[in-house]
């Protein structure tokens, strides 16, 4: 084995077994299953709802396909709220219908295989928008847990969550190639004008920062890596990335499986402590940044480093006047930020990236809906990973298409790879005529070095 | 005001409410047990925020219109769910101070509180409408939902018209005995009912408040701002 050969991931490979329908083993299995999904919020969050439609405005699906009543938020929660009520509810044992209870059957189980996988992206700004509270994404999640466990999952989302548990990371990319890449990366960062000496330095122990990518990058954009590495050598952070586990996506959030969530955190958290980091780095992904900050410590019942972003570093770079940019070489252009919903609503990054996107950009303009009352691209809750409903993904990005286009920008910025993947389609699709770029692409042009 | 009325409407306005209520308190408990068995989602993330100040933020937007969308959107809408809620506060409130109190219910004040019966039945009536008419309302619609509403739009009208009555001096009417039947059977009914929300309420918005309130989502004034990590 040579030096990056090592087996990483799992020692035994795994196919998930899924389905391609509901059998009555399943729903039997399904209805075992049920409460131990049950938690105060979940419960809260089903037994609360009471019908007065206030969610319906703010779901992007709604919004931006309102022919089709069904994707009301309150009716796709619903489908799983019949089959809790069935169980629960004091009135439903007597007269189901007239609660809207209704027993688990096939019926009812394709009708949430279709609203709660394929038509809402746990985004949660219905959530933000709920008067009782009601938390659709833990409730979502929770009702994709039992579907996921009993088979019933969208098998390229599966397959993605397979690969990461067989190879350490989603893409399947084996270590010595991503070293190999990396180093890549870094002679063409060194061929930059002014950055001769800037490093990207692999499996550097005691690095103050542990930097995570998304597998996409290494892949498909390594562009954004390097120029996420230009800012952290201009800066003079002290970084690292590590050969192991780097990849910071973690697409059981997405599919509801708890124990491959944790093992996932669990490698990464692992791997910080070998390399004596100070800071889990999460780089630009949305989903990442909310496994990782908000999700990660509670998996493996806590962690003795801090977690922070990529966002957050460079806008504490920005203010802490350790990079110095020139806005000019953007003059001419106008760019709008989209906020990811698991960094902003989820998240609680929402100012960060406007302090970096104004210390690199003159003209900058927001969306009608930003912040955390932002619109979802269509691309979050593992929407990409479900090629089966990618028309309905597509026509629910109508909202953001629309609003982007207001703004008169030709750069969307963002901070997520999926945000990235649906919001190009989603442009080409509505004919906007912008570009999309992270923020480090946005900011490594800008720097005066 | 005095409240001079029969033997039989004593019992049904005391004795029989007393034991309707008793009845509720113990659903109540029973659900109130259930919800609080359930397990709480852990948080072990280094909070950017302050989960019991989100949690009060959170359980008082419903006095804040401005902090949802929703609300922000629909000040018509927000100011007839303030009415119907104020006006369910006063009825259920004359449910006792008739019986138990009534030198409160001045006419000054008992008309107040048919000024809110009155609104409130309007606004029963436009809500029932809204759910047969308005298509994303009508199909998340159960007929619990209907008979919820229905109930409560009834329940104002006889209250206003029994309350109109007893400020007349006319104590002991039919339209008086309509409203507490009604209002036993609400005490019976309301526990396994959707009107029964308010049990929920702050448990939905408390969970809602710790989780965003930690994040510093709401809140904006956070302490640890994440670009500057302590």
């Amino acid at each position: 084995m040579s030096e990056h050969g090592e087996k990483l991931g799992a020692k035994e490979e795994r196919k998930w077994p899924t389905k391609t329908e509901f059998t009555p083993e399943m729903l039997e299995e399904m209805e075992k299953l049920l409460p131990g999904t049950l938690n105060r919020v979940v419960t809260a969050s089903l037994s609360g709802c009471i019908h007065c439609g206030m969610c319906s405005d703010a779901c992007h699906y709604s919004v931006s396909i309102p022919e089709d009543k069904t994707l009301v938020p309150a009716y796709k929660a619903d489908r799983f709220r019949k089959w809790y009520k069935s169980r629960y509810d004091w009135i439903a044992q007597v007269f189901p219908s007239f609660v809207g209870a209704k027993k688990l059957d096939k019926e009812l189980a394709n009708e949430m295989y279709d609203k709660l996988w394929g038509g809402c992206t746990m985004c949660r700004r219905c959530t933000f928008n709920c008067p009782m509270g009601v938390d659709y994404g833990m409730m979502v999640r929770g009702v994709r847990s039992i579907m996921q466990k009993v088979g019933r999952v969208p098998q390229h989302l599966q397959d993605t969550v397979d690969t990461h548990y067989n190879w350490g990371n989603n893409m399947a990319v084996p270590q010595d190639e991503f070293v190999e890449t990396i180093e890549w990366i870094e002679e063409e960062l060194q061929d930059e004008e002014g950055c001769e000496n800037f490093k990207i330095p692999v499996d550097k122990k005691g690095a103050q920062y542990f930097l995570t990518l998304n597998p996409r990058e290494p892949k498909y954009y390594p562009l954004t890596i390097q120029a996420t590495a230009k800012v952290l050598n201009a800066a003079g952070v002290d970084f690292t990335i590590s050969s192991r586990y780097w990849d910071l996506t973690n697409y059981a959030l997405f599919n509801g499986n708890d124990p491959d969530a944790r093992q996932f955190a669990l490698w990464q958290a692992e791997d910080v402590k070998r390399l004596e980091c100070e800071y889990l780095l999460a780089g630009e992904c949305g989903h990442g940044y909310r496994a990782l900050r908000w999700e990660l410590p509670n998996w493996v019942g806590g962690v003795p480093f801090k977690i922070t972003s990529v966002m957050e570093l460079m806008a504490k770079l920005v203010l802490e006047g350790r990079i110095k940019t020139d806005k000019s070489v953007w003059d001419g252009h106008r760019a709008t930020y989209h906020d990811s919903c698991n960094i902003a609503r989820s998240g609680g990054v929402t100012e960060e990236p406007r302090i970096v996107i104004r210390a690199a950009i003159e003209d900058f303009v927001e969306m009608e809906h930003n912040r955390e009352n932002s619109f979802c691209c269509g691309g979050g809750g593992g929407a990409l990973a479900m090629p089966e409903f990618t028309p309905r993904r597509i026509a629910a990005g109508k909202i953001k298409a629309d609003e982007i286009k207001a703004t008169g920008a030709d750069i969307c910025l963002q901070s997520c790879h999926n945000c990235t993947d649906q919001l190009k389609e989603i442009i080409e699709h509505y004919h906007v005529n912008a570009k999309v770029m992270n923020l480090a692409e946005l900011l490594a042009p800008a720097l005066v070095l | 005001m005095e409240n001079n009325v029969s033997h039989a409407l004593y019992i049904l306005q005391e004795p029989v409410q007393y034991m309707a209520l008793s009845f509720m308190a113990l659903m109540y408990i029973i659900k109130i047990r259930q919800m609080l068995k359930k397990p709480i989602p852990p948080e072990k993330a280094e909070l950017k925020g302050d989960r019991v100040a989100g949690a009060l933020e959170s359980l008082t937007n419903v006095l804040k219109p401005w902090s949802m969308e929703s609300t922000r959107k629909n000040p018509f809408f927000y100011a007839e769910f303030m009415i119907f809620h104020i006006a369910v506060a006063l009825t259920i409130g004359a449910t006792f101070f008739i019986p138990l109190a009534p030198s409160l219910m001045t006419p000054a004040v008992s008309k107040v509180f048919m000024l809110f019966m009155g609104l409130a039945f309007l606004i029963g009536l436009r809500r029932i409408y809204r759910r047969l008419t308005v298509p994303e309302i009508k199909i998340i619609s159960s007929p619990d939902d209907y008979f919820a509403i229905s109930l409560m739009t009834v329940f104002f009208a006889v209250g206003f018209v029994a309350m109109w009555m007893w400020i007349d001096g006319n104590p002991d009417t039919g339209w008086m005995w309509i409203f507490f039947l009604l209002t036993t059977f609400f005490l019976l009914y309301v526990p396994f009912s959707k009107i029964s929300h308010y049990i929920l309420y702050p448990f939905g918005r408390v969970n809602f408040g710790r989780t965003f309130g930690g994040r510093g989502v709401i809140n904006k004034d956070v302490k640890n701002p994440t670009w500057n990590p302590k």
